[in-house]
């Protein structure tokens, strides 16, 4: 306690040192927080699970995948052929959809990108409880989960209807320059037209706003029906002299499927990787994790540099800064720490007076720090924005509020251990000889 | 920008030295009395304005390499609505029309338009020996030439030593006897890329060690391709590509039809014209023409946002390192309370003190930066694999080099100054006010 005590009037001793310490330390912990923020959702995405997990069915050997919609049902179904194999336990078809709304101002704030989909597989009740495919909506607010449903009923009831990012709904409002600020409620059941592009090209849209995802992961994604997607590539020959689309055959891009276990998932993918129906594109089926890895692949050694160079290189910064502070602060009081050895302080106590004082500095301003940040990023600037592959915003997690105060604590313990230690080590004679 | 910026500081700098009349000795030895908390603040400067090059040098990497790949005189005739090549679908029937119009060059040799029809795709690799967790495949990005030469020509692409361009028919036998392999030809880049899969044994008895090489194979899908040919492709994006017969691949992958026309024009004037004349006045069919080196220069979004990111966590590290510099010059100003007083009273103006202590720390800054600098220049051509995408969509996966240029010194070194102007500015102007009796006392 008493240590306690004379660490704590130590901080206060020469507050504008400790202010600068303190605030050194925060702008270094903040960094470090927000890159292991991503590269903890860069992670968790990758990881395999064990249960529950979620396998994608897409063309083998080629990307953008294009599928037959022939091929939709026998894998939804796992491709079952004999007794004894296995269904997944649900399913969902994507069939992507690129239209600009502009057609003639060919940018990324003018384009929608759409999945074409069975809307109750977006999200619905099943036994009580909400059931989605869609990666990151499972476990939505109350309120979103119910805003959600109501999008989806509505998408159910409306076939031109579409689900819309946030995103999407900004740069719809900035192009009509209707109001400032994104006013959901103003957007519901706006008519917006798209204007097909790239593969797309001739299959032009029409659209009735019937919801938005809620925000995060689907900012720059809509939804819609997939019966109006289908039913507008079938009348495209009547409207274009006779020809089909140029995707009329290959419009499935891929095939969602959830299956209990990595045993399930074993035995389906074996069923549709043997499965004859799929030969001419032939699929593969990989686990959700692990098509996200190849996605991020390219991606590998700046991540890499994150992870191993400009967050190591903080820390050691962040390491230096206190050992410069502490090591200061420790010449200027050698007299000091020299009375306290000759009125009995042990060298372990003057030790620990030293590592508790930077200790306490990192620590306090570390958890600050991350407090802050997890404040600021997620409800000030709602996640932070970094677009890395298909994932858009990023959200501080809670567990940075350790992060913080373990990375403050251990620089300071790194930082302040020589510093520490030459105060142990004060001979109270060479000081007083020195005084006089 | 960054060199007037530069300039300024240095400026400033030079003003300083200028107005400086406390002898400069005087400063240095103040330095080395307290060398152990000098050496701390400068190693701090060190790895901010380190990590700063290497970041930089990434970013620049991409920047060169997109702004470098493709000619000014070259059209690249994409589909009507296709903002990217992997989402183009052309017509094979609409292409010989085009490449036979007039502001269309002539291969002097044959006479033959000079006119590249490509498919460009981008294939999953499942990847040997991967290991059990992390990514099983990789994406590789393939483009389906009918003629290597006169794409060659129409490139301006040309091969290193030792290898050739593939033959008329794509494929070869293979000496064990087992199906004709897909003859191909590499970038510098992916060829480096696919050597990561050598297994010990084939890495010791490699020709080169670093990259895949002529007569060596890979397997993309149930083939084998075997390499006949490296690009000297090094800077640009056709660096990461696998180039081999269309007729052969592009089925294969599932797309038989064109996805490129790449028109030869006389110059870039005429590339203009032709571009301006295939968007707004071609009948027969719309397409999306475009001068190829403004394609890829317009891959540029991925760039950008990096320096954003990059520039927005060494400003905030940098703020880190001032609070350091800070820490030190104010320790420095209250061990030489006396030392300033005395300065006073022999005569020393309070801007003079002002100007010491600026100095003193722009030094220990200047130091520290300077070491970062050629710290982080030791990744200069070290390779990366990155992405970069563009403005309206679509993008490309590369291999490119780290780059370290004067321009990256340039922002290294102006950091270092203002991070030390502002480290020491505030424990100068405390230096500055103390008063000489006081200051003795």
């Amino acid at each position: 306690m008493k240590i306690l005590g004379l660490i704590l009037k130590n901080i206060g001793r020469n507050p504008l040192r400790s202010i600068l310490t303190a605030l050194g330390t925060m702008v270094l912990v903040f960094v470090v927080t927000m890159v292991w923020s991503v590269l903890w959702v860069l992670d968790l995405i990758t990881a395999e699970k064990q249960e529950n997990l979620k396998a994608i069915v897409t063309e083998r050997w080629s990307i953008p995948s294009r599928l037959p919609f022939a091929y939709a049902a026998p894998i939804s179904d796992g491709a079952v052929r004999q007794p004894g194999d296995i269904r997944p336990d649900d399913s969902m078809t994507w069939q992507f959809y690129l239209g600009s709304l502009d057609p003639k101002n060919l940018t990324r704030d003018s384009f929608i990108f759409a999945i074409a989909c069975e809307p109750d597989k977006l999200g619905r009740i099943e036994n009580g409880k909400f059931v989605t495919m869609m990666d990151g909506l499972e476990s939505l607010s109350p309120k979103d989960q119910a805003a959600l449903l109501e999008a989806i009923d509505r998408l159910k009831a409306n076939r031109q209807g579409i689900i819309l990012g946030y995103n999407h709904l900004a740069n719809i409002n900035r192009m009509t320059g209707d109001v400032r600020d994104v006013n959901i409620d103003q957007l519901m059941g706006k008519r917006i037209k798209l204007f097909g592009i790239g593969g797309y090209k001739g299959l032009d849209l029409e659209f009735e706003i019937v919801g938005v995802f809620p925000a995060g992961r689907y900012d720059n994604l809509g939804a819609f029906h997939r019966d109006y997607f289908n039913n507008a590539l079938d009348q495209y020959p009547q409207t274009h002299g006779g020809r089909k689309h140029l995707l009329a055959d290959r419009n499935l891009n891929l095939v969602w499927l959830k299956v209990p276990n990595m045993a399930a998932y074993n035995r389906v993918s074996a069923q549709i990787d043997q499965s004859p129906s799929f030969q001419d594109p032939a699929v593969k089926c990989e686990t959700a994790s692990s098509g996200m890895a190849a996605f991020l692949e390219p991606l590998r050694d700046l991540i890499w540099g994150a992870r191993y160079v400009l967050a190591p290189a903080c820390l050691i910064t962040l390491s230096l800064v206190i050992a410069n502070a502490i090591s200061i602060s420790v010449r200027e009081r050698r007299p000091e720490l020299a009375v306290m050895k000759v009125l009995g302080f042990r060298p372990a106590q003057i030790l620990w007076l030293v590592l508790g004082e930077s200790l306490l500095l990192g620590a306090g301003a570390g958890l600050a720090s991350a407090a802050l940040t997890y404040g600021v990023i997620n409800w000030y600037f709602d996640g932070l924005r970094f677009p890395i592959g298909f994932l858009d915003r990023f959200y501080i997690p809670i567990n940075a509020l350790g992060w913080g105060a373990m990375i403050g604590a251990v620089a300071a313990l790194v930082g302040s251990f020589v510093p520490a230690w030459t105060a142990r080590s004060v001979k109270p004679a060479e000081v007083f000889a020195k005084v006089a | 920008m960054v060199w007037k910026l530069l300039a300024v500081a240095v400026i400033v700098v030079g003003i300083l030295a200028a107005f400086n009349r406390v002898p400069l000795k005087y400063t240095l030895r103040n330095l080395t009395v307290r060398w152990k908390t000098i050496v701390l603040t400068a190693l701090a400067f060190t790895l901010v304005i380190g990590v700063l090059v290497v970041m930089l040098a990434f970013v620049n990497g991409m920047r060169k390499m997109t702004e470098g790949t493709g000619r000014t005189d070259n059209v690249l005739v994409l589909a009507d609505g296709a903002t990217d090549e992997s989402f183009s679908n052309l017509n094979a029937g609409d292409l010989a029309e085009m490449e036979a119009l007039p502001e269309v060059q002539r291969d002097p040799e044959t006479g033959r338009p000079l006119a590249s029809r490509e498919t460009y795709l981008i294939v999953n690799q499942p990847l040997p020996n991967a290991p059990s967790k992390g990514p099983q495949r990789r994406f590789l990005q393939t483009r389906g030439i009918e003629d290597p030469r006169i794409a060659a020509k129409v490139h301006g692409v040309e091969l290193l030593p030792g290898g050739s361009w593939f033959s008329e028919a794509g494929v070869q036998e293979m000496p064990d006897g087992g199906p004709p392999a897909i003859q191909a030809v590499l970038g510098e880049g992916v060829a480096r890329e696919l050597a990561s899969d050598r297994t010990p044994q084939q890495r010791a008895a490699a020709k080169t060690p670093h990259r895949l090489d002529v007569g060596e194979t890979f397997k993309i899908g149930d083939r084998t391709w075997v390499v006949t040919g490296i690009m000297k492709s090094s800077g640009t994006t056709f660096g990461s590509e696998i180039w081999a017969k269309q007729s052969l691949i592009g089925p294969l992958f599932g797309k038989s039809g064109y996805t490129t026309l790449l028109l030869r024009a006389k110059d870039a004037d005429t590339a203009k014209k032709l571009k301006d004349f295939l968007t707004n006045d071609y009948a027969k069919v719309a397409v999306n023409a475009r001068i190829e080196r403004e394609h890829y220069a317009d891959m540029s979004e991925t760039s950008a946002q990096f320096a954003w990111a990059i520039g927005f966590v060494t400003v905030i590290m940098a703020i880190g390192g001032v609070f350091g510099v800070m820490n030190t010059m104010f320790a420095a100003i209250s061990q030489r309370i006396k030392d300033i007083g005395v300065l006073r009273l022999l005569g020393y103006a309070r801007r003079h003190i002002l100007v010491s202590f600026l100095l003193e720390s722009l030094v220990i800054a200047l130091v520290g930066g300077l070491l970062g600098c050629a710290l982080g220049s030791l990744a200069d051509g070290v390779t990366a694999s990155s992405m970069v995408t563009g403005h309206s969509g679509g993008g490309k996966f590369v291999v490119m080099e780290l780059a370290v240029d004067a321009w990256v010194w340039a922002v290294g070194i102006f950091l270092t100054l203002v991070m030390g102007v502002i480290g020491g500015l505030a424990p100068a102007l405390s230096a500055m006010r103390l008063r000489p009796l006081e200051a003795l006392r």
